[in-house]
Formats: C-alpha cells, sequence, structure tokens
C-alpha cells in the first residue's frame, strides 16, 4: 500500500497541496487499493497486483497539470538590478551616519545630566572609528568599481527580522556583561553597532528603489 | 489497433454522457465507473482513470454531478459521484442529440438518398 501512496504522492509532488490536490491524491489511492483488491481476488500475487493497477492507471501528468504547479503558487521574489558599490556606500554612510548621531546624542544627553562615566569617551571615540572605517571601506571598494551591477532580490522583511533578532540577543548580553562588570562599556557599542546593522536593511531596502541607484538589467 | 484509436476518439467525445448515464443508475465511485466501462464495451474500451477524474472535476464544476466520501473501506475512503437534476437533464439532453446525430449518420455513411 505504501508503493501506491509514494506513486501518487510522487506524481503530484510539482503541484501545491491544496486541499484539493490533497483530496484528489486520496481518491486516487482508494480507487487503486480497490483495483489491486479486485486483482487479488482474481488469484494475483499481492506485487503483482500492485504493480499492474499502477501500471494500468496511465499517464497521471495531464491530470496533474488541471492542478497550480508549486512555482506559480509562491509569487516570486522580485528582483532589480542595481549599481551594487554605489549603494552599499549611500547604505553604509546614511547608516552610519545615523549610528553616529544616536551615539553623539546620547552621550551628550548622558554628559549634561550627568548619567555617564568618564569612560563614555573612549566608548564614542572608539564607535565611531569603527563606522569611519566602515565607511571608508565602502568608499574605496566604490572607487575601485564604481560601474559594478549586480541583481539583488527585493526581499528585505526576513533580513530585517534576523538583524532585530541578533540585535536582541547581543544587546541583553552587553547588558548582562554590563551588569557583571560595573561599567557601562559594552552597552553603548554594541547596542549603536546593532541598531546600525538592523538599519542598513532598511536604507538598502529605500535607497535600492530610488532612480540613481537602479542600473540597466546585465545582459547573460 | 486501428479499430482501437478509432474507437476511442470517437467514445472519448461521448464520457461525460457515459458517466451520467452510469450515474443516472445510482451513485458510484470511480474505480466502479471505469469498471462498469470496461464490462459493458466487454473490454474493447477501457476509460483510463486520469481521463475520469478530470471529466468528473469539470462535470462537478458544472453542476452536473456532485461528490461525497463514504464509509471507510479496505483501510481507506472511498469518493462517491451522484448525478444532480441539471445532470440527469444534460443526460437526456446527450441522449438525444447522439440518437439524432447516429441515424443522420448512418443514412450519410450508407449513401441513402430515401429515393428508389
Amino acid at each position: 500500500m505504501e508503493a501506491i501512496k509514494y506513486y501518487v504522492k510522487g506524481a503530484f509532488s510539482g503541484v501545491e497541496q491544496t486541499p484539493e490536490v490533497l483530496e484528489q491524491q486520496e481518491e486516487i489511492i482508494a480507487d487503486l487499493v480497490a483495483k489491486v483488491a479486485d486483482l487479488v481476488a482474481e488469484g494475483r500475487s499481492e506485487e503483482e497486483a500492485m504493480g499492474l493497477a499502477i501500471g494500468s492507471m496511465g499517464d497521471l501528468s495531464t491530470l496533474v497539470a488541471e492542478f497550480q504547479p508549486l512555482e506559480a503558487a509562491v509569487p516570486a521574489i522580485p528582483r532589480t538590478a542595481v549599481w551594487a558599490t554605489r549603494l552599499n556606500l549611500g547604505v553604509v554612510a546614511l547608516s552610519a551616519g545615523v549610528g553616529a548621531a544616536v551615539m553623539i546624542g546620547s552621550t551628550a544627553l548622558g554628559a549634561l545630566v550627568d548619567l555617564v562615566e568618564p569612560g563614555a569617551g573612549f566608548t564614542l571615540l572608539a564607535t565611531l572609528g569603527v563606522g569611519g572605517w566602515w565607511v571608508r571601506n565602502a568608499y574605496l571598494r566604490y572607487q575601485a568599481d564604481p560601474d559594478a551591477i549586480e541583481v539583488r532580490e527585493q526581499e528585505y522583511r526576513t533580513r530585517f527580522r534576523k538583524a532585530v533578532l541578533v540585535w536582541g540577543g547581543t544587546a541583553l548580553l552587553a547588558t548582562f556583561m554590563n551588569i557583571t562588570t560595573y561599567t557601562d562599556f559594552w552597552c553603548w557599542p554594541i547596542w549603536v553597532a546593532g541598531g546600525t546593522w538592523a538599519l542598513t536593511v532598511k536604507m538598502e531596502k529605500w535607497l535600492s528603489r530610488r532612480p540613481e541607484f537602479i542600473a540597466p538589467e546585465p545582459h547573460e | 489497433m486501428v479499430d482501437t484509436a478509432i474507437s476511442s476518439d470517437l467514445i472519448r467525445g461521448h464520457i461525460d454522457t457515459i458517466i451520467l448515464g452510469l450515474l443516472s443508475t445510482r451513485d458510484r465511485y470511480g474505480y466502479e465507473l471505469c469498471k462498469e466501462v470496461a464490462i459493458l464495451s466487454g473490454g474493447e474500451y477501457e476509460l483510463k482513470e486520469p481521463t475520469l477524474y478530470s471529466a468528473a472535476r469539470r462535470m462537478e464544476n458544472q453542476g452536473l454531478i456532485r461528490s461525497y466520501w463514504g464509509e471507510e473501506s479496505q483501510g481507506g475512503r472511498r469518493k462517491y459521484y451522484a448525478i444532480s437534476p441539471e445532470g440527469t437533464e444534460a443526460y437526456r439532453r446527450n441522449l438525444a442529440d447522439w440518437q439524432r446525430a447516429r441515424r443522420l449518420i448512418d443514412r450519410l455513411i450508407a449513401g441513402d438518398t430515401g429515393k428508389e
């Protein structure tokens, strides 16, 4: 009986498993089981009956073709050709800019209300340094190949969720480290860096739709 | 071989009527319909299950038949088909059309001008 199920499920593997498709498969399986029972009653062995029943079913492809194919059921992810290094530079510059502004603003605010320790200045400079390094590298890549074209999938939701989850996890870890070491050394750089990474996804989504970053489709 | 191909082509256009005719006597499941066709044709015509399922889906969408799941048997449920009032009406109409067409074709093939 497993062979029948395997045969039928295999025949319908290329279509979306809707209730209608599952019902059709169940009907075919039930009919094949009845046919096998008839052949066995006529004196065939179960194995032989199974082979004959499946063989007599003929080509299922025309019937299967009446159902919605799997690839049509799953909407294709839209793809856009972009000026890759230009877009990366824009994304990095804007994200680093926002991250730096948050870092400077929160440090200044903390200094005003006496919430930050003297070490905060070092943390601020180190974070800004990393941000500057990040922008510099993106700029160098842009200069090396300003006309680089890449076709990118316009699917940002999954990437953003993943970035936010990583951000939340590292922020928790940083807070834990902060508590255990009695400092705020771990907090700010991690919080800002993590947030900035998530921000790059949103920035890329926004910038990749702007005409100055959309490139002509590359030819094969 | 040629005979089988010709008869298959001729019969294919009347599968809906054949199914409606079988369902007009009682409800049947898919394999039972195929089996009945084989018996009625004396083994000269085989209604393949995929053809039957396609026809049944189409006729169900047209409201000519309806389907329902029967009791569990031999480890699985069977899907039964029943004719609807619209199906009964379509069957009568198709039968009348076929009888008229058959008379006409008989005359045409025989070359009968009706004049002696």
